[in-house]
């Protein structure tokens, strides 16, 4: 079981580049009839990524467009959204999407938050036909592949912002960066993650800021901001 | 009197980078020896090493102090300055007066001059026709630097070609671009690494690399292999 979980990590992270067919790696391991994967939230703009089929994308626009649903509040808590039965028996009811899906073919849907440290960059919605409850072991294997996905699609948006404006010259250079490989060093330590997903942390907040890398790096080296975990706070962002 | 100590202390150095070529070391901690012997040897304030990446941009990967004036003032000397002069001339550069810098220079004339750097010596690391990099010599007052300190600095400079290049038969690398390039990415891991002693100890990044460097001395550990422990987080300092 572990070896089918980190080989579908290798999966995911070998469509790098190929984002619209990540679902394929996910519908293979867990017990779900279908998920789409979307960005929306703080500063990504509201799209879907990848789905499976048609009734994800409709799950998924819909959700998109009311503004209202399982992926939003899985977002906004930072924690998944479990419906095991969403139709008959829905411990959370929502005003115009819970209207809007009375008449799909749906049993349960499960909603899982795309997070990198402090961005919150979207969510996984996944649905069965027939009510059902996903294991606790399916839990933190999904929570885990999130975090896989929530790496490739935020890298993903930077690459097409990128692409929009200057053909990716803040990638290039990358030696004289010093400042942002010691904030990276420093992000890293303070959220406990690898320095690849600390330079994410960083180029996202930049680009959520619509500011350069180099000021934010100076900031967090200042500790003008910092990304470190309070107990009551996720964000210690400045402002 | 004085001068025999100062010869004295200049075959200690040398004795001591040969023994470091002989026994295993990283490039980088070769480097940051290189130039604080050079800055004790020396009658300067500030030096530092240069290298080309693989697009022949140089880049700091040791300096005498990690403050980024200092560094940005080599950088900026890199783009218009002495420093770039000596790698694409392969030869030394010596700018005794940062005031008469043509006006191409002006920005790295501001720097120096802001920072207090009055003169400016560039000391090729070069390999028969390859230049690789340079040495950087920093003044804070006026002048030439004297004839000997040059030849002591340009044999200092060799020391680090040669180690440089010794690393690459070891690691048995393609290329001099590509031992280059492991010398400048080790470079930013430890600078990643400085971030990371930064957050934890809650000290500068100047305190940071003498606590990173002081523990590999003190434990033998090469610097590159401490500062990816702390990235990797299997190591705490």
């Amino acid at each position: 079981m572990r070896d089918r979980f980190e080989a579908t990590e290798g999966a995911l992270t070998a469509l790098a580049g190929d984002e619209s067919r990540l679902y394929e790696p996910l519908l293979g391991v867990l017990p779900v009839d279908g998920l789409s994967i979307s960005t929306f939230g703080d500063f990504l703009p509201a799209e879907t990524v990848s789905a499976s089929d048609a009734q994800s994308i409709r799950l998924d626009e819909l959700q998109l467009d009311l503004g209202e649903g399982p992926c939003w509040d899985a977002l906004a808590t930072r924690a998944p959204i479990l419906e095991p039965d969403i139709r008959h028996r829905p411990t959370r009811v929502w005003p115009v999407f819970s209207e809007a899906i009375i008449d799909d073919d749906l049993g349960a849907l499960f909603a899982f938050p795309l997070l990198l440290g402090p961005l919150r960059i979207g969510a996984i919605d996944l649905y069965t036909t027939r009510p059902g409850h996903l294991s606790d072991l399916n839990i933190r294997q999904t929570s885990g592949l999130a975090t896989v996905v929530s790496r490739l699609v935020l890298a993903r948006a930077i690459r097409l912002a990128e692409g929009d404006i200057e053909g990716g010259a803040e990638s290039s250079r990358q030696f004289s960066r010093r400042e942002v490989h010691q904030a990276t060093g420093m992000v890293l330590a303070q959220l406990g993650i690898a320095a690849t997903d600390a330079l994410l942390v960083i180029q996202g907040h930049a680009f959520a800021a619509g500011r350069p890398m180099q000021e934010i790096a100076q900031e967090i080296i200042d500790r003008r901001l910092s990304f470190a975990v309070n107990e009551n706070q996720i964000e210690g962002s400045h402002d | 009197m004085i001068e025999a100590t100062r010869e004295d202390r200049l075959i200690e150095t040398f004795a001591t980078l040969a023994d470091t070529l002989v026994a295993g070391y990283d490039v980088v901690d070769l480097l940051q020896t290189l130039v604080e012997s050079c800055a004790d040897l020396l009658d300067i304030a500030a030096a530092g090493i240069l290298l080309a990446d693989a697009d022949g941009e140089l880049e700091v990967v040791a300096s005498t102090s990690e403050a980024s004036r200092l560094v940005e003032v080599m950088q900026l000397s890199a783009r218009a300055g002495p420093c770039v002069q000596c790698f694409t001339t392969g030869t030394v550069v010596s700018l005794p007066d940062v005031e008469d810098s043509p006006p191409a220079w002006l920005r790295f004339r501001d720097s120096a001059r802001e920072q207090g750097f009055a003169a400016v010596t560039a000391i090729p690391l070069r390999l028969r026709e390859t230049t690789i990099g340079a040495l950087n010599l920093l003044s804070t007052v006026p002048g030439a630097l004297r004839q000997q300190d040059v030849r002591a600095a340009q044999a200092l400079a060799d020391v680090a070609t040669i180690g440089i290049l010794q690393e690459r038969t070891l690691r048995e690398s393609n290329s001099v671009r590509e031992q280059l390039t492991s010398a400048l990415t080790s470079r930013v891991v430890i600078e990643q690494a400085k971030g990371v002693i930064s957050h934890s100890r809650g000290v500068s990044m100047e305190e940071a690399f003498v606590l990173l460097r002081t523990y590999a001395r003190s434990n033998r550990v090469m610097l590159s292999q401490v500062a990816q422990g702390l990235v990797d987080q299997t190591l705490v300092i």
